[in-house]
């Protein structure tokens, strides 16, 4: 690859059932392997979709801004230029197209925390199945592009204010950008607003059927949550965690003048 | 008869005989129930009966007087004569210390039968005494010549057969003087040398009064001094020495000296029961190192006995088994007394005269005593300290010698000892080779190593020291990483004096861990990218071939497929064993039955593959864990795959959690294969297959359960199984319950 990202345009709309529900989508793949990314871009492109072949950061940067896709997966490590965290958080500064991690090298789980926190939505570790990986992404996909229309709720206390439909979160007056992921789990939240959701509710409801192992997306994702919305991250009065069973948002008394 | 020659006679014998009496009195006041002084009063109270009675009839005779009386002094006379040449001998054989005590009895009850027999005739008068003016003769008397011969005899034989007994010229010259003197009595009454006889035994019998008061009272007096003085150079010669050999030659030449032998000093030490020549002095040389066992030899039977024992002529003497070989023929007198300590024999001091040399007496005897009590406390000493002394030294020498540095400081946290190599730690400016062993001490802790590191928890460090004895921590000094053992040193009372430092310097084995940890890391990297893209491609294959192909190559696929996983496992197991060792466990409260829940879940595609039943009991009410969730669903993970991986098709897996006392058991049965008893102590070493008949099909990485092991460990759990060839397995997990409230808390 010399020359750039290969660039596959859509050959066929795939009769594959995965693909048939989701509109076409454009998903760039960073990865310094060849083998790998070509792989993972050969069985995306056979779910149906667009697909944008990156072998470094600063590429994929580069590509970020002139393609503008709807899904980014990332490898960390990278011989050359920037690692995967770095584009993930440089990504993060501008948009919040949802990003997958994909990585050989999470010794812990912390590594996979440190990705969380960059902003990834999802982390995936190497080798993944195929099958599981092509699963992912759509579960990803689905997350991000959740239709909320018919969900017009809001709130309001004069300190933080979320607009569901218009997918808004301002704190203190000031707009907050949240991922496809912490939207969509500050959505269930509010929705259930007063009572406790169990972890394994919050896993279904925000990533979907097969992430029940991933006890700690919760976890990351709420103390992420927490830092944008909380005034005090380390004394939260939004979202609260009721231990061992799950997280409850709490609705505070309007503080607007007047 | 000549007056005149009356006159001397009966001064002599008067005078003699006074004096004779005077010494017995003083014999008999220092010690009357010395054997010796009581027959030499017997003696001599034959001798003053005999002169008494003779020196009455000469006077008699001059004023002329009764037949009756005349009668009864002769008879006095001859009982005098007899009884004193009987007592003569007796004196004789006790002197010499002969061992013909039957002939003495004998004597003694000829004497006896003599004074009866005398006596009755005396009493009688009907004993009729030829009547004679020129004074009393025994010539025509046969019983008395009979008695006399046989006595006068025995003791001259005596003096010659036991000449060397006698040490006093002067007693044995007295002896002789008295029978010459007795044979007189024979010689014809009319030359009148009976007289002369009598004078010349009363004589006499004041030689032998005053030798025996001198060798008696005089010579071990003025001896004492003497033996005081030699036994106080002894005692400081043998107890200012500290090594043993030294010590030996020196009590050995002492005891020489000591007893003036003309023969040699053997010293016998016990070593378990057998008595070693420790040392031989003027003996021949490998006599040195001769082994006796207790009870053996002279030496043997004094050990065993612990009483010393003469005897003045070893070869004719000892009947017991020789000590040394030729000992029979070259000993002459032997002294050994027994060497004691502490109520214990430690050995044998033997002193050895040479033969027909040296005659040791009984003083003798009391002198070796004196000295062996005084060498017995000087070798056990010597010994003990020489032990002590050996042990310090190695100790010594090994902590001087070890690379590893060791400190020791006492409850002040004053500095008691330091090893050369943590002298080169304290001072690293120095050279090890300025300071002598044992140069620092006495200053504070602090004063050699200013920053020195501290436990940090220092009540957890005194808690483990307390419990377990020991106390490990990191320490870096001078950039170099050490790890801190420390344990306190007690005195008798158990009461802590202090406590020892020893660092090991693991710097290399850090920096080999962090390379180890890095190459794990970066070989996982390495294997996974290529992994990934196999796996990739043959899945893609595998898309693309799904109908119409051969389904040999579908198979291929599947089992290029299957390798590919199972190398993904190999490297997993690796990283997870990797990251148990060095990572952090979290500490979460679990719930035991959600654990097993997840566990089963994660294999219930896995023991399908290998259709195995996998089945559970866990109430969901058991008592709560503690510890890191993901850590203990891997451990069990990895039980229940390995009992379905070992368990044929068709079998049943059944997992189980169960409350016991204060703890929780996870019990993963199989009715599989069985492990093999020779292979169970190993089953949780790292790479450890089990090498059995029947399993060589079943893949794994050797990982498993030691990967097991370490988490179990890490929750201070226990496990072990119960396994039967062909039965199944059954291995056990237990950790202890948290004893806290389950009370949740919302924040």
């Amino acid at each position: 690859m010399v020359n750039g990202a290969e660039r596959w345009h859509i050959a066929y709309l795939s009769s594959n059932s995965a693909g048939a529900r989701l509109k076409i989508m454009k998903i760039m793949i960073v990865d310094d392997e060849q083998a790998i990314r070509e792989a993972l871009g050969r069985k995306l492109k056979r779910e149906g979709h667009e697909i944008i072949l990156c072998r470094d950061g600063l590429e994929s940067l580069r590509f970020f801004h002139t393609e503008r896709p709807d899904l980014v997966i990332l490898d960390i490590v990278m011989p050359e230029g920037m690692d995967g965290l770095t584009v993930c958080r440089r990504i993060r500064e501008v948009a919040d197209t949802p990003i997958m991690m994909l990585s050989a090298n999470a010794v812990t789980e912390d590594d996979v925390i440190d990705g969380l926190t960059a902003g990834a939505d999802e982390y995936l570790i190497k080798p993944v199945r195929l099958n599981e990986f092509a699963a992912r992404v759509h579960a990803l996909l689905r997350r991000a592009q959740m239709s909320v229309s018919e969900n017009e709720q809001r709130y309001d206390d004069g300190y933080l204010s979320i607009d569901l439909h218009r997918r808004h979160v301002h704190v203190n007056g000031r707009r907050q950008h949240l991922t496809p992921t912490e939207f969509k789990l500050l959505a269930v939240l509010l929705e259930n607003a007063g009572r406790v959701v169990t972890q394994k509710d919050l896993l279904e409801q925000v990533w979907g059927d097969g992430y029940a192992d991933d006890v700690y997306y919760p976890r990351v994702y709420i103390s992420q949550l927490r830092r944008k919305v909380e005034r005090d991250p380390a004394n939260p009065i939004y979202i609260l965690t009721e231990h061992r069973v799950g997280y409850r948002f709490e609705k505070q008394p309007s503080s607007k003048p007047g | 008869m000549n007056g005149s020659f009356n006159a001397i006679s009966l001064l002599i014998n008067g005078v003699s005989l006074a004096l004779a009496l005077a010494f017995l009195f003083i014999l008999l006041w220092q010690n009357r129930r010395k054997e010796l002084n009581q027959f030499f009063a017997i003696f001599l109270f034959f001798v003053a009966i005999w002169n008494v009675s003779t020196l009455l009839w000469q006077m008699l005779s001059l004023i002329g007087f009764e037949p009756s009386l005349q009668r009864l002094i002769a008879g006095l006379a001859e009982l005098g004569f007899t009884g004193s040449s009987v007592a003569a001998y007796i004196l004789t054989a006790v002197l010499v210390r002969a061992h013909t005590r039957s002939f003495r009895n004998f004597a003694i009850a000829a004497l006896i039968l003599l004074i009866f027999y005398r006596t009755f005739l005396i009493v009688n008068s009907a004993f009729a005494l030829p009547t004679s003016d020129s004074g009393i003769s025994f010539q025509r008397q046969p019983m008395v010549i009979g008695f006399y011969l046989l006595f006068g005899f025995g003791t001259i034989f005596l003096l010659w057969r036991y000449s060397r007994k006698i040490r006093s010229t002067a007693i044995r010259f007295g002896l002789i003087l008295f029978v010459v003197g007795q044979t007189f009595g024979f010689v014809n009454s009319d030359l009148d040398v009976f007289q002369f006889a009598i004078s010349l035994s009363s004589i006499a019998a004041l030689i032998l009064s005053f030798s025996i008061v001198g060798s008696e009272i005089i010579k071990p007096l003025a001896e004492r001094n003497s033996q005081v003085e030699a036994i106080r150079r002894v005692s400081l010669a043998i107890t200012n020495l500290a090594g043993i050999e030294t010590l030996l030659d020196q009590i050995a030449q002492q005891a020489a000296d000591l007893l003036k032998t003309d023969g040699g000093v053997s010293i016998f030490l016990l070593h378990e029961d057998e008595l070693e020549a420790a040392t031989v002095y003027r003996l021949p040389p490998q006599y040195r190192d001769e082994r006796l066992k207790i009870g053996e030899g002279m030496a043997g039977t004094v050990a065993l006995n612990r009483q010393s024992m003469q005897v003045d002529d070893y070869g004719h003497d000892w009947r017991g088994e020789e000590d040394f070989p030729h000992a029979r023929d070259t000993f002459g007198s032997v002294i050994c007394a027994p060497l004691e300590y502490g109520g214990k024999t430690i050995g044998a001091l033997m002193v050895i005269a040479q033969r027909h040399g040296v005659l040791f007496q009984k003083e003798d005897v009391y002198l070796l005593e004196l000295l062996a009590v005084q060498a017995a406390v000087a070798i056990s000493h010597s010994q003990l300290f020489g032990e002590v002394e050996a042990a310090r030294r190695q100790l010594e020498t090994v902590l001087a010698s070890t690379e590893s540095p060791i400190i020791a400081i006492d409850r002040k946290f004053k500095l008691v000892f330091a090893n050369r190599a943590a002298k080169v730690l304290m001072y690293p400016s120095d050279t090890a080779t300025t300071f002598n062993e044992g140069s620092v001490a006495g200053g504070h802790i602090r004063d050699y190593v200013p920053d020195i590191p501290m436990p940090t928890n220092y009540m957890e460090a005194m808690r483990a020291i307390r419990q377990h004895g020991t106390y490990t921590y990191e320490v870096i000094l001078n950039r170099r990483v050490y790890l801190c053992n420390i344990a306190a040193f007690r005195s008798g009372d158990k009461h802590i004096e202090g406590w020892v430092a020893v660092l090991n310097d693991v710097t290399q084995l850090k920096e080999l861990d962090r390379l180890k940890s890095e190459m794990v890391r970066m070989t996982s990297h390495d294997l996974k990218n290529p992994l990934q893209a196999a796996m990739a491609n043959v899945e893609l294959l595998r898309d693309d071939t799904v109908s119409g192909f051969n389904p040999e190559a579908a198979t291929a696929l599947d089992e290029i497929d299957w390798q590919l996983q199972r190398m993904n496992r190999i490297i997993r197991g690796i990283l997870d064993l990797e990251r148990v060792k060095t990572g952090v466990m979290k500490v979460d409260i679990l719930n035991p039955a959600q654990i097993v829940q997840e566990a089963i879940r994660d294999l219930t595609h896995f023991s399908l593959h290998f259709q195995v039943e996998l089945v559970y009991e866990a109430s969901d009410d058991l008592p709560t864990i503690r510890g890191d969730f993901e850590q203990f669903k891997r451990a069990l993970i990895n039980l229940i795959e390995n009992a379905i991986k070992f368990t044929p098709n068709g079998g049943r897996v059944l997992v189980k959690a169960y409350a016991k006392d204060q703890n929780i058991i996870f019990m993963v049965q199989d009715n599989g294969v069985g492990i093999d008893e020779t292979q169970q102590p190993h089953i949780f070493d790292r790479f450890y297959r089990a090498n059995q008949k029947g399993t060589e099909h079943i893949t794994g990485s050797g990982l498993g359960l030691s990967l097991v092991k370490t988490i179990i460990d890490n929750h201070r759990g226990a496990i072990w199984l119960d396994s039967h060839i062909g039965k199944g397995t059954t291995f056990f997990v237990s950790v202890p319950t948290t004893l806290m409230n389950k009370a949740s808390h919302s924040q």
